[in-house]
Formats: structure tokens, sequence, C-alpha cells
């Protein structure tokens, strides 16, 4: 036995869990892109994966870490507030890896960064399955395609969800109006991908073939213009700044998403350490197949292809592995 | 593993003395305002703190000072940009924050009974002289112990007096040497790195502890290298631009290590594996 939610009750209980969280559901934005919006109402796309991922949620492209409040000559630390406790619906399985990949960063990797934790800890997520595999997308590959680490789990069927439990925290979301008793069974992943791409030993593959001539062949098509890195559920690096407030009671720390497409990124004593376009879109590459595994023994790609669907020039990190499978020392 | 739960925030700390070494470069005596965290900070040789100058920002800079001084810490700056240049604008009593220490320093726990070859190249001396003054510290524990230090010209000798008194009290052996002389200078000249074949060093039983710029680095690995030292009888510390300290921002990534946590003082052998050039 499990639960079952009708389509027809799906916004009367978002708007019933509005009352006490912040629920956040896939919609568009104002430039008409599809992201995660504050619910309001408004329609909803369940139709695809949206392009932009729950990643911004949980790491804004800017935020404020701190405010140093200066007094007296002495000065104070503010950390920044806290977030209303929230909820976030419809996050499909490889959006719910990549917050899994996130969470080792920023919760366990030495020592937990608290503006990610105090808007992580405080949510719950209510996960959504696919019944079309996307364009771009290689989650099957990835094993991404297998859903974990949600509350719940929405199983899309004919006039409704069946609703997969995760997570002892399930309760507060459970609502006996809207969920009923059911004797389906839940669905099954994405099996059938569009791109495939074989993960075995990959890390290792690449790692050796670091000076293999497709970094340079592919880099010459690429324009540095980052939107890869920008749209990627699990690219997380920032660059940090401070401001003066402009009427001098202290100053503040910034931090922004940075991206290793910018040649800024390595910029030290008047050398750059990635100068060339090879080296950088060799980062973003290996740092996805196989860096990441090395250190963390899982892929910091989840398969999603956003990065194939946004890049201008076409450039894909699927042809670039398999291509070094293919052709690479062993 | 760490020594702060929520390693982002920095802590207060006030400036007590400030002293200008050469034309670019101050040390600054720094103590935590939390008298309860001063006394539990600790550290080893070749660690990093993130100094936060509010308003400019946060850059990672080693600790020059022994780990053995508990009154307080020494910070020596180079004045290269921003917030570096900002810092040397601070006086005493002026306000800094502090996260750290972080990364793996020297560990010279590990080198008992062996000779220590210092070796370093201009500011890189700030984190090698915590090191030195631990060993000199410890003195018996240590065989020979050597310091290779080069900078551009004499005026920019960082602790120039205090190398020639570790000289004058046979605590080690030192050679210094500056790329361009100035009148009056007896030293050496030319690259640090050309001493390396000239001066005679001891190879068996010997570890050599690093810290300057790249191509120093590089080149310094190469000669040792040739001299008969082995990759695991060299250490050295490697800078990358860091913006977090704690593995998260991602700026300091190569390969699969993170320089600020897995470094920044890393073995010749790991070193070889690295792409430190990636062009
Ligand atoms: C582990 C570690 C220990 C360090 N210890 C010391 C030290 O003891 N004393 C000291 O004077 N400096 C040290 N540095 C270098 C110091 O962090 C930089 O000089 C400083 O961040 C420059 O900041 P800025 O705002 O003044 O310069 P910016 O205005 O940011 O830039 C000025 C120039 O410095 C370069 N730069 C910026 N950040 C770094 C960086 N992290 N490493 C190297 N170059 C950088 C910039 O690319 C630019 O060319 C250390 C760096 C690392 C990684
Ligand atoms: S999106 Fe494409 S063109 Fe833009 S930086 Fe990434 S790989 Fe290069
Ligand atoms: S300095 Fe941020 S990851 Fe190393």
């Amino acid at each position: 036995m499990g639960y079952f939610l009708k389509k027809q009750n799906l916004i009367p209980y978002l708007a019933h869990l509005n009352k006490k969280y912040q629920v956040f559901v896939p919609a568009k934005n104002h430039n008409g892109a599809t992201c995660f919006e504050e619910f309001s109402g408004q329609e909803l796309c369940l139709k695809e994966r949206t392009l932009y991922s729950v990643k911004d949620l949980y790491l804004p492209n800017k935020e404020r870490e701190f405010f140093f409040e200066k007094k007296h000559g002495s000065c104070k630390i503010h950390e920044t507030i806290k977030h209303r406790p929230r909820i976030v619906f419809g996050v499909r399985s490889c959006d719910l890896h990549a917050l899994n990949v996130l969470d080792k960063l920023f919760l366990e990797f030495y020592g937990y960064d608290p503006l990610y934790k105090n808007k992580r800890n405080t949510s719950l997520v209510i996960g959504l399955s696919c019944s079309e595999p996307c364009e771009t997308g290689f989650c099957a590959s990835m094993g991404t395609n297998k859903p974990d680490f949600f509350d719940l789990f929405f199983w899309e069927k004919k006039d409704g969800y069946f609703v997969e439990i995760g997570s002892p925290s399930w309760e507060k979301l459970y609502h006996k109006k809207f969920f009923e008793e059911t004797e389906e069974k839940k669905g099954t992943p994405i099996e059938d991908c569009k791109l495939e791409l074989n993960t075995a030993d990959l890390e290792d593959i690449l790692e050796k073939n670091f000076e293999h001539g497709i970094w340079n062949s592919e880099s010459k098509r690429c324009l540095s213009c980052s939107s890869c890195t920008e749209i990627c559920p699990t690219c997380h690096c920032f660059t940090v700044e401070d401001n003066f407030l402009l009427d001098d009671s202290g100053t503040e720390r910034y931090r922004e998403w940075a991206s290793c497409q910018l040649q800024r990124f390595t910029k030290i004593h008047g050398a750059i350490l990635r100068a060339s376009r090879k080296s950088r879109l060799r980062q973003f590459v290996m740092h996805k197949l196989s860096y990441f595994k090395q250190q963390h023994n899982v892929h910091l790609c989840v398969g999603c292809g956003r990065c194939i669907q946004v890049c201008p020039v076409k450039i894909s990190l699927v042809d670039i592995a398999e291509k070094i499978r293919g052709e690479g020392n062993a | 593993m760490h020594e702060y739960e929520a390693p982002l925030k920095p802590e207060l700390a006030e400036i007590i003395k400030v002293k200008s070494e050469t034309p670019s470069i101050k040390t600054f005596d720094v103590r935590f305002v939390d008298k309860k965290l001063q006394k539990q900070f600790a550290f080893l040789p070749g660690k990093f703190v993130m100094v936060s100058v509010f308003g400019y920002g946060e850059m990672p800079i080693s600790i020059s000072s022994s780990p053995f001084e508990k009154e307080f810490i020494q910070l020596t700056v180079n004045a290269v940009g921003n917030i570096s240049n900002a810092m040397h604008r601070l006086k005493k009593g002026d306000l800094i924050g502090l996260r750290g220490p972080f990364g793996r320093g020297y560990l010279l726990q590990r080198f008992r009974r062996k000779n220590i070859v210092f070796f370093s190249g201009g500011c890189g001396l700030a984190s090698i002289r915590s090191a030195v003054l631990a060993a000199l510290a410890k003195k018996d524990m240590f065989g020979d112990i050597f310091l290779f230090h080069g900078c551009k010209s004499s005026k920019e000798l960082l602790f120039g007096k205090e190398i020639a008194n570790w000289e004058r009290r046979n605590s080690l052996n030192a050679c210094v040497s500056v790329d361009i002389p100035e009148k009056g200078w007896k030293g050496h000249t030319g690259f640090v790195t050309d001493l390396i074949e000239k001066k005679p060093l001891p190879v068996e039983n010997t570890v050599v502890l690093m810290c300057g710029p790249p191509v120093m680095v590089k080149i310094a690995i190469q000669k040792f290298k040739d001299l008969g030292f082995k990759p695991e009888q060299i250490y050295a510390s490697l800078e990358r631009l860091m913006h977090c300290g704690v593995g998260k921002c991602g700026h300091c990534n190569i390969g699969r290590e993170y320089v600020c946590v897995h470094g920044p003082v890393f073995s010749g052998s790991q070193i070889e594996k690295m792409h430190l050039e990636e062009g």
C-alpha cells in the first residue's frame, strides 16, 4: 500500500504547504526560462526538467555572507539572516543527485558552509519523475536516473502521482485531505536516454589523456562564455568580495558565482595559471568526469545535459569523453 | 580535522605591532580579541590563515611566527594588490579578521635526526621562517640545518638581520643570493637555484622544505633531483588563488587536489603527479 495524490489536488496541496513554508515550484521566470520560482499560484512547468537547476536556491548567484558592523573603533560580525523553512517541489532525479553532491562539499568536506546549511537543513524536497528522456540528457549512464535523497517522490501516473516516501521527515509533508491510499506501484526510472556515456574507469582514462589532441581542437570552438558552468547543477565555485556600506556603518562580504572558464579564475601575481581555452575547457570536463570522482568517489556530473543544451557552439562533454575512450591511451 | 565548526566566519584579531621589513613587506603581530582563542590557537609551520581586511576582502597569508609563540601570531605581508595594500595601511590597534589555520604544513616532527635544507624565494621566506624557528627551538632533534634564500635585491632581503643572527650563533648554514646586486653586497649573486650545485649538501638523510614563486619551485625541485634527492625527500608549498581556504570555492583546485586543504605543502612525489602547468 502507498499514497496517491490526484492531479487536480496538486495546486491546492502546494497552496496548503505554502501556509507554513516557503514553497518553490518549477515555473517560468520573467525571461520565460524555466527554473524554481516561489509558488504564487502560477502555472507550473511540469513537462520537462527546468533549464535552471535547484542549485540556484541553495547557492544563489550572489549572496551576502557577513556584515561587519563598525562602532566606536570596534567591530561586530553578524551572520546573515535565517531563512523561512522551505519546500522545493518538482525536483527531478538528476537534480536530487546534484544536491547530494553539493551536500558532500558544503556540509561535510572540511567543515560546513553556514549559508548553505541554513537553507538546506530547513528545506524539504519533493521529487518528480520524468516521463520522457531529455533531449541532451544521459542520466541513465551516470546512474542518476534512479531517484534518491528526497523526502517524498512523486511518480507521475495517468491522473495523479504515486507518492514514494524517502525520509523520516516525510510526515511534515503528509496531509490526509490530499493523500489517498492506493494499490498502485511506483514507476520506473528513465532508461532510454538519447545520449550515452560509458563511465567505466572514465576518471583514469581521462587522467591518462591529459594531453589528448581533442582538448586543442574542441577548445578552438569554445567561446569561454561560461554558460556551461553557470547552468550546471553542481558547479559551485565562487569568488568572495567585500564592499563598504554607503553610510560608513560597516562593510559587508559577498560571494558570487565564479567560472573556471574565465581567465581571472586562476590569476595570481600577474600570471594566469589556466591562460589558454584548452586548459580551461579541460578543467571543466576533468572536474566533472575525473577529478571529483578521484576525490569523493562520485562524479560531479549528474548527466542532466544542461551544459550541452546551452552551449552556443554545441561542445559536448559526452562527445569528448567518448572520443578519448575510443582513441586515447588506455 | 578542523578547528572551526563553521569555517567561513572570521574571528576578530587586533594588530599589536607593525614592522617594515623591506620597502614592500611588513610584518604584523596580531592577537585574537577573544583571549581563549589566542590561547588555543595552535598550528604547524607552513599552514596559513585567511586574513580579512574589512571592506577590501580576504587573502591567504602564511603564519611567519614560531608555533611555540603563544602570545601573538605574525603575518608577513607583501603589498602586491588591493587587499595587501589595504593591510599595509593598517596601524597598531586596528582590527582584522582571521580564519584558520588551514591546510597542511611542514611535518617537522617526521624529520627527527634528519638534516633539513630550507629553501625560499622572496616572500616565501615568511612560511619558511616559521619552520626555521620551530626547528631551531628543538635543534637537538635534527641534524644539520641549511637555509637558502633568494630575493631580487639586497633592499628586498626579508629577515636579513635574523638570518645573520642565526648564522652568527652557528644555528644554521645560511646562503643568501640576490638577483641583482647593489653596492656593498657581499653575498652571492644570481638566482638562488644556482646555489644548489655550488654548495656541498648531504643528500643522504636530508629533507628539503621549500616555498617561493612557481618558477623557483619548479627549477629547484629538478636541481635537487639531479643531485640525487628522491622526490619524497622534497616538500614544497604551492601557491594558488584562494577564496575560501576550506575546499569550497574551487579556485585552488589542481587535478584531484585542493591546494587549500590537501596542501599548500605537498611532497615531491605528489607534485610529480600534478598538472602544475596547464598552459
Ligand atoms: C597558501 C598561501 C600562503 C600565502 N602566504 C603569503 C604570505 O605569507 N605573505 C604574502 O605576502 N603573501 C602570501 N600569499 C599570497 C597572497 O595571498 C596574495 O599576494 C594576496 O592574496 C594578494 O591579494 P591582493 O588583494 O593584495 O592582490 P590582488 O589585488 O587580488 O592581486 C594582486 C596580485 O596578486 C595576485 N594574487 C592574488 N591572490 C593571490 C594568491 N592567493 N596567491 C598568489 N597571488 C595572488 C593577483 O593575481 C595579482 O597579480 C600566500 C598565498 C597562498 C596561496
Ligand atoms: S558553454 Fe560552450 S562555448 Fe561556452 S564556455 Fe562552455 S563549452 Fe565553451
Ligand atoms: S581556496 Fe577555496 S577551494 Fe581552496
